[in-house]
């Protein structure tokens, strides 16, 4: 929603591409990390959390995907 | 609170996030998966939400996944949604997307190693919701070449003249005096995301922390900067957010902005 020309607020919901480029700066990029990287595979060890090697990965396929394109749109189920 | 998940089951845990309080009913909502549902789960006096969700998906190939936009789009979208849900009834601690654990015991251990931390970030966070502000240059509007131009040679020349101005741009000083005003407002600020850091024309983004009753100040202010900046800046406000940004590492350190 637009308050005047110069401003603009907006939701946190995936309505448009904004948002959704939002939406994967703050899943992807924030938020508590319970544990660092560890491997499933570990005897005795039984968490999974993507690692941090992942995680940049993932937003840097999706910068580059920027660049290039608009994020493909969410599909519904 | 429902059974237990077996280590190396065919489900595993997937959490969004850590309250201190239980919200009934539990908010229904789509889950990560789009298909299980949401879960509160006690552990070590606070509440885990959780969903169960199919291994193979979210453990084994979650690396794989992650990299196929189409499934990470989908999925980040239902993770924000779930957390908004719960955010929208009482303060969470989100967890990074992709958090996931194969039993409630390992779950349970990883909360209890990080219960101060957690206390202390619930405290920070109290009545309070992130927003994200980001600055844009405004473009000049370009105007084709009217019908003057006598050859074509003529009009390529005269739209790449125009196509070749750069936005007005204020000045730095005038971005270093938004943020310091912003920041009198927040309990905390951050740096903004990276991904979106790649957008046309953004000169600027910041994250705060910001108290409910703060709000009309925050406005305000936004309205002030707007106004000051017409023709130069346009401000985009998004939020609420849930304090995605404001949440301890693993370190205990926080990318903070203040």
């Amino acid at each position: 929603m637009a308050t005047s020309n110069q401003i603009v607020f907006s939701g946190t919901d995936a309505s448009d591409e904004t948002s959704l480029l939002d939406i994967l700066d703050h899943v992807l990029n924030a938020g508590v990390i319970i544990r660092g990287n560890l491997v499933i595979s570990l005897a005795g060890v039984d968490l999974v959390y993507v690692g941090l090697d992942v995680i940049l990965t993932s937003i840097e396929t999706t910068r580059q995907y920027m660049q290039g394109k608009a994020l493909p749109p969410t599909k519904k189920r | 609170m429902a059974a237990r998940v077996k280590p190396n089951s065919g489900k595993v845990i997937y959490l969004y996030g850590v309250t201190r309080k239980l919200v009934t009913p539990v908010p229904k909502v789509p889950a990560v998966d789009g298909a299980a549902g949401v879960e509160a789960l006690g552990c070590a006096d606070l509440i885990c939400w959780i969903t169960r969700v199919d291994r193979s998906e979210y453990a084994d190939n979650l690396s794989a996944n992650m990299e196929n936009l189409d499934w990470l789009a989908e999925a980040s979208v239902r993770h924000q949604r779930v957390v908004a849900a719960i955010a929208a009834e009482t303060e969470i601690l989100p967890a990074r997307f992709g958090t996931v654990f194969l039993s409630e015991a390992s779950l349970e251990a990883d909360i209890q190693s990080k219960k101060k931390t957690l206390d202390r970030d619930l405290r920070k966070i109290k009545d309070s919701d992130e927003w994200g502000v980001k600055v844009f240059g405004v473009q000049p509007k370009v105007e084709l070449p009217r019908a003057g131009a006598r050859t074509g040679k003529d009009y390529l020349k005269a739209k790449a003249a125009l196509l070749q101005r750069r936005p007005t741009k204020g000045t730095d000083a005038d971005l270093i005096r938004f943020e310091e005003e912003l920041k009198r407002v927040a309990v905390e600020t951050a740096v903004g995301g990276k991904i979106s850091s790649g957008q046309r024309g953004l000169q600027w983004q910041t994250s705060l922390l910001l108290r409910r009753d703060d709000r009309k100040r925050f406005e305000a202010l936004l309205k002030k900067f707007s106004k000051e900046w017409a023709d130069v800046r346009q401000i985009e406000a998004t939020g609420p957010w849930p304090p995605y940004s404001f949440v301890s590492r693993d370190d205990g350190k926080q990318e903070t902005g203040t």
